[in-house]
Formats: structure tokens, sequence, C-alpha cells
């Protein structure tokens, strides 16, 4: 297949917007392919950052493919450049810079972003969030200075996080809402497990007790209380409640949305020529009637493929199920986040 | 402690306060401590909105070329900013406005057209502007806010650097650009999450001196004044026209003249005319008007008076391209003109060395009696670096005429046959000291005279002089050889040898043996040194900005033995990094 004047975007530069675009140029060697992010570093290993603000992992080693591969490939990337608005009535796209870019068929695959608890709001200033390089050359050095730490561990991320700082050494309490686990709540018998598995590193564990304060000292230090009168003063305060869709820019635009971009099977929305795929979409599973997110790295890869497949005129229905389990010392959480990256996302 | 070398450059549209943000930067960070050269390129054309860059590279340790790539690029306007985009590294970092007064077609932001490796901060730079202002004229303070807030660097030392600058304007002016810069730098702060490893906390820093934050064109009409300058005259060109702004300013409060002449010819003919008379005397120029005054720089070679020209060269021939630098005139500085000319040519290898260099070049005109030629180009006039406080020349070097003694003058013979080939010059006025001075050839009291004998006699008397200047010429400078040979030697003259040193310093870290020499004397030229220094070299790199290789033709005659020539005429000044890869490859 070859369409010189075609110019297909994909907006996310994780594996669900890389696959869909290494998979556009092997079935179409004529069209336009650009990859929009608004990340700066290029296609990455999201799971690998804590070795990487651990130092565990050089900054290349975090590169899934390089540069020179798009080159040969002929996509081009555009990275540091956030899209603010769809508009499919022109098939435009406006980007936060004020560059108005051209596309016949559109990918979204801008995957998620921090999800803050709405009753943590009130103290949002105050927490920091891992979920992209830019967070993390944002505070690696001050990680690596700080000693003490205080986590809202509300998603297996941040266990991961505290595995890592428990490695550096540093001091950590970790507070752990059960009933706002993400991406399932915790039942009392996984809460029992985290407990135990977690008691076997240097972590000060909370359980069953809410904050109570946060207030930033002058030295930038925070003090912290919860309610039960636990009393904490700590460098930096993190916080892990999971991730929501990274759609803002999608409002306005006639695009179905509800928490993520609703889409069919096919992975396309409402709109023709333009589809959603990886964990910013909400696919709609025909059997169950209705619509779920899916998260992990091997997930994205697939949803990647078929939305460009889908996009060139195939009718391939994407797969409903997670594939792999996450396990931290014996809590075993079905989802395949924290799946074998290297296994999952080989070119 | 760490250290820092960064390339940072500012790229507008005239009138957009590209270069003055340029400037500001330089200066503040020259005056805490850093080393800074800086260079600045914008259009020919008076009128017009061309494209301005302003590049500057600051470093905690010393520096000798500009450098190639820039490490930051802030685009004050994308349409030209996107044709600057090549020189930003691949690892570089853009600044770009965000929130720009009208939309961009697709490709035509500068943001847009980033590579894959490069950081971009998108900074409102317009709105924050008018924020602070009312107007977007501080979009370039903006952006030195948000570089400052990006990059660490002290706010308030910074603010109070911008309130020095402006210090003479009106309380409104200086307003408008302090808030512009704090709006840039809060907004920063507030908003950017960095991604990239520059920091100018925490650095180490040589102790610090004194330091003058000057160009060569600055320089060289500071150091005529400590010289003794007595006349000036030339006409304007881009780039030597600094030189006379700031002495017709200055030249008359040491009791000096200036004279803006009708053309180049006149204004040489006016130098020497001045030198007959006993003055210290010069002009500056570029190569358009090198090439008019080569009509009289015989007349100062035959006639022996005293004349000095600065000859700032820009690419090409004719008009040429008047803002682009270049090394091309080399051959007509050292060679140009009729018969044999022997002339006296330095050409300083940084902005420090343009101080020296025309104190030497008023000197050697006085006491050799002959033309001397300064070859800048517009590197090194209009680069800034901060340099410390030159010495004023001692007293030998501002009065240095040979003057007939009292037995010379019962028969004076201007024209003496000495040893050196010096003869004692009377200047107009001194009693007995009557002589007869024109361009044709002369005896020994300035009378025509064709005779075969004469004319190879006046000629020698001319040489000798010429090679006696040697004598006290400033040696070149050769970097540490080390034991044995080594694989290459790089030769260098003027605004290339900077590069050429660094080039060498980092093949030396990368194992390469190499040394670098460099002479600020290009005519005569110290042969006896080039030829030892060649001896103990493999093979011969000579980089130079002009096409055909000037200096190294010049040299290979010298040396006798084939060198590797790297010419570049790209307008931009030499960089080290392609003396570097040439060694790599050689």
């Amino acid at each position: 297949m070859m369409s010189f004047n075609d110019h297909y975007v994909i907006i996310g530069n994780g594996p669900a917007g890389n696959h869909a675009a290494k998979t556009l140029r092997k079935k179409d060697k004529g069209a336009r392919i650009t990859i929009i992010s608004d990340e700066m570093i290029p296609y990455y290993y999201k799971p690998k950052l804590t070795g990487f603000i651990a130092d565990e992992i050089a900054q290349k080693d975090l590169l899934v493919t390089s540069l020179e591969s798009y080159k040969e490939k002929d996509i081009r990337v555009r990275l540091g450049q956030a899209v603010e608005q769809i508009d499919p009535d022109s098939k435009s796209l406006v980007l936060k810079h004020m560059e108005t870019i051209k596309y016949s068929k559109l990918i979204i695959a801008t995957g998620s972003r921090e999800r803050l608890l709405p009753f943590m709001s009130g103290y949002a200033d105050h927490l920091k969030f891992i979920t992209s390089y830019t967070d993390v050359m944002d505070y690696k050095e001050k990680i690596q200075n700080a000693k003490e730490f205080f986590i809202f561990g509300g998603d297996l991320v941040g266990f991961k996080f505290l595995k890592m700082l428990n490695s550096m050494g540093k001091k950590v309490t970790i507070l752990i809402y059960p009933n706002a686990f993400w991406p399932y709540n915790l039942t009392e018998d996984m809460l029992d497990q985290i407990f135990t598995s977690l008691s076997q590193f240097d972590v000060s564990i909370i359980i069953k007790d809410d904050i109570s304060t946060i207030d930033k000292k002058d030295n930038g230090s925070y003090r912290i209380k919860t309610l039960k009168g636990v009393e904490k003063t700590v460098d930096m305060v993190f916080s892990f409640n999971g991730l929501v869709p990274d759609i803002d820019f999608v409002k306005g635009s006639g695009i179905d949305t509800d928490y993520g971009i609703l889409v069919n099977e096919y992975l396309k929305t409402n709109i023709d020529g333009i589809y959603a795929c990886g964990s910013c979409a909400q696919i709609y599973n025909p059997d169950m009637k209705s619509y779920s997110a899916s998260i992990g790295w091997p997930n994205a890869v697939v949803q990647g493929e078929v939305a460009a497949y889908n996009l060139l005129g195939d009718h391939k229905v994407i797969e409903s199920v997670g594939r792999k389990y996450f396990d931290l010392e014996g809590v075993k959480i079905k989802t395949t986040w924290w799946g074998d990256i290297n296994d999952a996302s080989q070119e | 402690m760490k250290d820092i070398d960064i390339v940072i450059e500012i790229c507008g549209s005239a009138g957009e306060g590209t270069i003055s943000a340029g400037e500001i930067l330089s200066r503040f960070m020259s005056g805490q401590g850093f080393e800074i050269m800086s260079f600045d390129s914008y259009p020919a054309e008076i009128r017009g909105f061309g494209k301005c860059v302003a590049h500057t590279r600051i470093s905690s340790n010393p520096i000798y070329s500009p450098g190639k790539l820039a490490d930051v690029l802030i685009s004050l306007n994308d349409n030209h900013a996107i044709s600057q985009l090549p020189t930003l590294k691949e690892s570089g970092i853009l600044i770009y406005d965000s929130q720009p007064a009208r939309p961009h077609e697709e490709d035509k932001s500068v943001a847009g057209r980033t590579k894959p490796g490069m950081i971009s901060y998108g900074i409102p730079l317009n709105m924050l502007a008018h924020k602070a202002a009312g107007n977007a004229r501080g979009m370039n303070m903006v952006a030195l806010g948000a570089l400052s807030a990006l990059f660490h660097v002290d706010k308030d030392r910074f603010t109070d650097s911008i309130k020095a600058r402006y210090g003479k304007k009106k309380q409104v002016v200086i307003d408008a650009n302090v808030n512009s810069f704090l709006e840039g730098y809060d907004w920063a702060k507030e908003n950017i999450k960095k991604s990239d490893p520059y920091s100018f906390e925490g650095v180490n820093l040589p102790e610090q001196k004194e330091k003058l934050i000057v160009n060569g064109n600055q320089l060289v009409a500071q150091a005529a004044l400590d010289a003794n300058l007595m006349f000036y005259a030339g006409y304007p060109i881009t780039p030597a026209t600094k030189i006379m702004e700031i002495l017709s300013k200055e030249l008359p409060k040491h009791g000096g003249t200036l004279l803006q002449t009708e053309d180049e010819i006149a204004a040489i003919g006016a130098v020497i005319g001045a030198g007959f008379g006993g003055k210290r005397a010069m002009t500056a120029t570029s190569g358009p008007g090198f090439a008019l005054m080569t009509e009289f720089t015989g007349l100062s070679v035959m006639a022996e008076v005293p004349a000095v020209i600065i000859d700032s060269q820009r690419a090409g021939p004719s008009t040429g391209m008047p803002t682009k630098t270049e090394q091309s005139d080399f051959n007509s500085a050292v060679m140009g003109g009729t018969g044999d000319c022997p002339r006296i040519v330095l050409a300083p290898a940084d902005t420090k060395s343009c101080y020296e260099a025309t104190v030497l070049a008023l000197y050697f005109a006085e006491k050799y009696q002959t033309l001397v030629v300064v070859l800048l180009d517009f590197f090194l006039s209009n680069s800034i670096k901060n340099i410390d406080v030159p010495k004023k020349p001692a007293k030998k070097y501002r009065i240095a005429n040979i003057a007939p003694k009292k037995e010379d003058l019962k028969d004076y013979k201007r024209y003496k046959i000495t040893k050196s080939g010096i003869s004692p010059r009377a200047v107009p006025g001194t009693p007995g000291g009557i002589f007869f001075s024109t361009g044709l050839e002369h005896n020994e009291y300035g009378r025509p005279d064709y005779s075969q004998a004469g004319h190879l006699k006046m000629t020698q008397k001319r040489y000798d002089k010429f090679n006696a200047v040697l004598v006290e010429a400033p040696a070149p400078e050769i970097s540490a050889m080390g034991r044995g040979k080594v694989d290459i030697g790089v030769i260098s003259w003027g605004s290339s040898a900077g590069a050429a040193r660094e080039a060498v310093m980092a093949a030396q870290k990368e194992g390469i043996k190499a040394a670098s020499f460099s002479s600020m004397m290009v005519s005569p030229f110290p042969e006896k040194a080039l030829i030892k220094f060649a001896d103990n070299c493999r093979k011969i790199l000579i980089p130079e900005l002009n096409f055909s290789g000037q200096f190294a033709d010049f040299a290979t005659c010298i040396l006798k033995r084939p060198v590797e020539k790297l010419n570049f005429i790209t307008g931009r000044p030499m960089a080290s990094e392609d003396i570097l890869q040439k060694m790599r490859e050689m």
C-alpha cells in the first residue's frame, strides 16, 4: 500500500503509539507518519524509571529504540510538543506552541497521567508524582540528596518506588489506602500479604489511618500529622495512587469520552479516521456490553498494532484480557503493567 | 564544585533586542567570574528586519574560540530561528515563545522543527512581555529571565545588572526591562520542569580579577589612544567603523584630530601626510577600502613615512559579505601593491592581542618608518571577550622616532644607509632637517635617482629595516611539544589561532600527539621558528577562513613540504570542532 498524500499522526510516544507507527510504516511505505509527544525523551521504558533514579541504569538504557530507527523508517518524531486541541472537521491538530498540523488519520495513544484522589487535593501542592521521565529529571537529584520520605502508597508503582528508596538507604514511611488502591481495591487478605511483604524492608507502614495536615516548613521539609496522631518530618512526599487517561486535550473535539476515550472493539472512536489505543482508551466489549480500560505494556503494544491495521482498513478485534500478573513478594494482582518489558516490547 | 562550558544563542529579528540581550548576558556572566566570548551576526542592510544572532560562550575555564554549535537556542522570532536550528546541538535546548501573537502554519514554528533528543521549553514570551510592560519589546528580557530560572542564575544579581545596563535611561525603561526579566524568571520557575543538566549553581570559578569586557575594535581604539595616536583619517565601513566612532569622541580629548574623508584613498593619503608631519597616524578599513588604499601604500614604503592601516577583513572580494567574517585579505595585505614593497603585517589571534598589535603597529610604523597593516576580521572586531585589563604601553612604545642628531643635520641625509636600514627621521620644522620626499626612487638625500646601483641600494635598505623588525617582533605562540615528534602540527594565524589551540588541547586529551603554532607577526614571518616547529611535526595542518589557503600557500613556500589545508568560507568564525575532526581524519 502506498499513499503519498496521507499523513498519519499518532499522539503519544509510548508502546501503543510506537507500535502503531511501526505497523503503519510496514503496511504503507508512502504516507507521512508523525509521532507527537509532550515528553522530550524518545520512546523509553517507563517501568525502568525507578532504576534510573537510583542510578542503577543509565539514561541510554531507558531508551527502547534509537533515533536512527525512526530515520530509517521515515517516521517523524515531534518531542516536547503537546497537542492542545483536535479539530476533526478540518482534520487538524493545534499544538501548544500554536502550530497547526493537518492529518489524514489520527491515532491517540497518550497513555495516562497521575491520579490525584479528591480528598488529597487540599495538599496537592506538597505532593510529588513520578509518572514520566520529566518528573524524574525534576526530582532525581533531590531524591538522591533527601533522607526521609513519605509515600502515599495507592498503587504498585508506589511499592516499587519504596523498594528503590530502601535500596538507596532512605528512611521511608508509607500510608496505604486499601479502599482507594489502584487499579483494584485491596481485600483484607491482600492487605495482610502486603503488610507482611513490606515489613521485610526498613519502612514504617501506616494502614487504616488518614492525613490530618501536611505543612511545609521554612527549611523545605514537610511536617505530616495523621488523624491517629502519627507525626513525621520528611524531605519529600510522593503520591502513588494510580493513573488516569491523559485526554484533556480531546475535550471539545466531539470525540466521545468517559474517563478515557471511548472506542469500539476495533479501537475506532465515534469520529471517522480517529482511533485510540493504550491506557488512554476505554474499549467496548460486545460480550459484556460495557467499556473497560487496560493498563500495561503488552496490552499497549497489541492495541497500537491493531489500531494501525484498522486505520488502514482492516477489521481486527482487540483482545480484551490482560495477560500477566503483578507479583510483589507473593502479592499477586492481575495486570500487565509490571510484566516483563524485555519480552513484551521487542521491536 | 563543578565546571560549566555552555554556548547560548539568542536569535531574533533586527529591532527585537537580540544583540542587547546577548550583551547583557555576557556582561552579567563576566561579572560573575565566568570566561565569556560572544559574537553577534546581523544583517548587512541598515534597514529591514533581518536575522540577528547573539552567540555567547560561557565557561568556568579559559576559552579560546566561540564554539561551533549552541547548547541553548533562544528564539525571539521563529521565522529566523528555524534557519538557526541546525547550529543547535543534537541534545541542545530550545527556548521559544509558546504563545506567539499569531498561530503558526505547519512547520513554521521553531518548536515544531526540533529534532528528537533536543529539549524544548515553551515560555509565553510575548504574553509575559505585555504583562510586564504593555508591549512585546521586553520579550528578550523575559527570555533572559526564563534562562536564569532554568539554569539557576542568581535572580537578584541579574536584576541589578539590568538596572546598571539601563541606568542612564528613564525609570520607565528600567522598570520595563526589570519587570520583563522577573516575569520570565518567575513563570519559568513555576511552570517548567527542568530536563537538562545545565546549572550555573555551585560552579567552580577561578579567582576573581578585574576584567574588561570589550571587542577587538574597542581595544584597537583604546590601544591607539594609549600609544599616542594623534591623527586618524577614515571612511566608515563595516566592520571597522566602530574604531572611528570611538576615536571621534576620544581622540580630541587626547589632543588628537580625526578626519572623516570622502573615501579611503583620501583617508590613507591624509594618514601618510600626518605621518610625514611627525604625528602618529592611522586609519581603519575593510577589504574594499583596503583595495583602494593600496594605491597609496607604496608611497608609505617608498617615502619611508609611518602609516598604520587596520584592515578588518570581511567575506569575499569587492563589497562581498559585509557582516560575515573571513581571513581572505592575507595575500593583499602581505603582498598587495606594486614593486618590491616590504611592509609589516600583524595579525592578532584574539581580542586581547588586538591591543598589543595596535600598540606594536604604531610603534613599528614610527620606528621603522614604514607601512604597518593590522589584520583583524569581522569576528575579532565584534566578538566580545572578558580580558584582564591591558597594561599601558611603556614610553618606548609611545615615542619611537629615531630623530637625527646634531651632526646628522649638518649634511642631512633623510634616507641615509645604515646597518639596520633605519635612517634618522627629521620632521618638518626641524632646523637643518630639510629633505626631498616623493614616491620616486631616490638617493640618500631624497632626490630622484633611477640608477641601477641606487635602486638596489635603496631596495636593500627597505628590506634591511623589514628584517630588523623580527628582532623585536612578538614571539610565536607554540604549545608545549613534549618529547619527540608530534603527529600533527597545527599552524594558524589571526582569529583561527584560538580554535586551533583549543582543537590541539582536545586532540591531546584524545591521545593524538599534536602541537600548535601561531604568530602575530605575519610579515616579516618568523621563518626559522616555523621551520623548527614543523621539523618536529610528522604532518602539518593549516586551518584558515579563506577558500584557497592563502596562508597555507605562503607557509608551504617557507617549509618546502606539503601541508594539509582546512578552509572554510561560511562567514562564521573558525570552530575548534572542525579542526579536531580533521585531525582525527589525518
